[in-house]
């Protein structure tokens, strides 16, 4: 009897959680879902939100094709993939290079040093745009991808968790290592680098979905239409045609900027951020 | 362990600053730089074009006179509660769904979960400026079908915010949801084990065991969420411009708006300023919870 309440108790504990689960599901698709709905259809007869509406619509590519007519579509691209990209591997690089020394050399003023980088993080570089502005000016990276790549080629955060994950590394290796005569850029390529692949992973992950979705730096940076990336041409695309761009060509724009990484990210699902950020929680 | 020779210590700890310089160096150019030159710039009227010219206090005093402004921070506040109101609960609540025993959803739940976190900021705001329309949208719709009257959502000064803070929330959540679970991995599943014997319910379970477990890292989240909150810019630029009015502009907003739109750049950097006293008050809790997190 007691073993059969038991049944049902855990039977009535599944349906809730996943009940809750697919509910919540939805509604983090709900908005997703709507971007394939639009992107798709003909734009000649006015835009549709009723399913049954919308399939008797019919399905047109030229929407993808208009997009390029109203933005530069293949260079913002570009520039989208190269900032992102380029900037997530040398942020990886340096960020590791960092949490490394963090974690695994005593040196004068260690704890002095990062607890000051941890510090640095509370201040974001909005409020003080104005002048990064001015100094991007000066350098001559205005309209230039460098003034998004180099400024977070390392960064507070990603030097925090790096050192979290690499604290938690055997350090025996290491000292094999230096005692068989490598040296400590050598450590770090070839002893720590392989051993850390998944926190790169997870990481990576991280800082590209930061850097392929920044907007606020690359609208301020980036004045000249074809030097910008993707978010920031695609903001305009509601106005691109006087405040009347059909709604299924913005969700083509739309479409084109998001479903490259959506793509990348479930690929990429294998790596389990929040397991490897559990390893560096505990680290 | 024998004791190296002082020539080798002496180069592995060269090697270790020189490991951390770079983040020095560009923090030193990108961001100190900057923010000291925006002190100066406070008191400062400037064009960015013509000569600058000292103002003293004027712009901190025309900030404390200035409606705008100050609607701007109680919006970025409101923003700020409601992200905490409910974006930190929902993260838990998903995060002990998502670690569940009972989850029978494999990696789905959870690749479905974190997809408002892969959409960007501005792709998502296009899209909830289309699903919030007014004549069109997909919510109003929704509202009709269920016999209620349409919402102005993006074009009235009481409902703006609405739409703002459901955008942020939205893209937020799953986020928080991560690094949240990332804890819940690692509370000891003894603990668990044991409640259960001593007959604790799940709610039991979740307040006297799980939330202490996580709380360094709730309130790291915390923190972490109000600074977010503070630097919100897209959401409003995207789906409202702001509007209407400034009823539903942030601060950083504002501070652009100034800044790049009408070129008032020492008085851009005043507001930023104010932002950043605020900031430092809270980063003084932020830096207690993370030094208890890292331990130092």
């Amino acid at each position: 009897m007691s073993m059969k309440s038991e049944l049902m108790k855990k039977r009535a504990g599944i349906a809730g959680v996943n009940g809750a689960l697919i509910l919540f599901s939805l509604l983090a698709f709900f908005p997703l879902i709507w971007v394939v709905l639009t992107a798709f259809q003909p734009t000649d007869s006015g835009v549709s939100f009723v399913l049954g509406d919308i399939l008797k619509k019919g399905f047109t590519l030229t929407n993808f094709t208009r997009v390029a007519e109203l933005i530069p579509l293949w260079q913002n691209f570009l520039n989208t993939v190269i900032s992102s990209v380029a900037g997530t591997l040398l942020t990886l690089f340096f960020c590791a290079l960092a949490g490394f020394a963090f974690a695994k050399y005593r040196f004068r003023g260690s704890n002095f040093l990062f607890l000051f980088l941890l510090l640095t993080m509370v201040v974001p570089s909005e409020v003080s745009i104005v002048p990064l502005f001015v100094v991007m000016r000066k350098i001559g990276w205005i309209n230039s991808l460098l003034s998004l790549i180099i400024p977070r080629a390392a960064t507070a955060v990603g030097i925090f968790y790096m050192r979290q994950y690499i604290s938690g590394c055997p350090t025996d290796l290491i000292e094999q290592a230096r005692i068989d005569g490598c040296r400590e850029f050598g450590i770090f390529t070839r002893i720590v680098l392989p051993v850390i692949t998944p926190a790169l992973a997870s990481w990576g992950a991280i800082s590209l979905i930061a850097r392929w979705n920044d907007f606020i730096l690359p609208k301020i940076f980036l004045r000249a239409p074809d030097k910008q990336t993707l978010m920031v041409s695609i903001s305009l695309l509601p106005v691109s045609e006087g405040l009347s761009t059909p709604w299924p060509v913005v969700m083509a724009g739309v479409a084109i900027a998001t479903l490259p990484l959506i793509a990348a990210f479930v690929v990429l699902q294998r790596y389990d951020i929040a397991d490897i950020m559990a390893g560096a929680n505990k680290g | 362990m024998k004791a190296r020779p002082h020539s080798a210590r002496k180069n592995e700890v060269m090697h270790a600053y020189l490991f951390i310089s770079p983040f020095f160096l560009l923090f030193i150019i990108f961001q100190l730089y900057p923010l000291v030159w925006s002190f100066i710039l406070g008191f400062y009227k400037w064009n960015g074009l013509t000569q600058k010219i000292f103002v003293g206090l004027d712009n901190y005093r025309m900030l404390l006179n200035d409606g705008q402004f100050w609607t701007t921070m109680y919006n970025t506040l409101w923003y700020a509660v409601a992200n905490i109101l409910i974006t930190l609960p929902l993260s838990v609540l998903l995060g002990v769904l998502l670690c569940s025993p009972l989850m029978r959803g494999g990696r789905v739940f959870k690749t479905v979960l974190v997809l408002p976190y892969v959409t960007s900021t501005v792709a998502a705001g296009i899209i909830f400026s289309m699903l919030f329309s007014s004549h069109i949208g997909v919510i109003n719709g929704m509202l009709k079908a269920l016999g209620l009257n349409p919402v102005g959502w993006l074009n009235t000064m009481e409902w703006s915010k609405y739409p703002v803070a459901l955008l942020s929330i939205w893209r937020n959540t799953p986020w928080y949801m991560l690094i949240i679970m990332s804890a819940l991995l690692g509370v000891d599943a003894h603990l668990y084990e044991a409640a259960r014997i001593d007959g604790a319910n799940a709610w039991q379970r979740l307040v006297k065991i799980t939330l202490p477990c996580i709380m360094p890292v709730l309130m790291f989240s915390l923190i972490n969420l109000t600074i977010d909150s503070v630097r919100i810019f897209t959401e409003p630029y995207v789906l409202t411009a702001g509007g209407p009015g400034a009823s539903s502009m942030s601060a950083i907003q504002y501070l652009y708006t100034n800044a790049f739109e009408t070129f008032k750049l020492g008085y851009a950097s005043a507001v930023g300023y104010v932002l950043t006293f605020f900031l430092i008050i809270v980063s003084v809790f932020y830096f207690k919870s993370l030094r208890q997190q890292s331990g130092v």
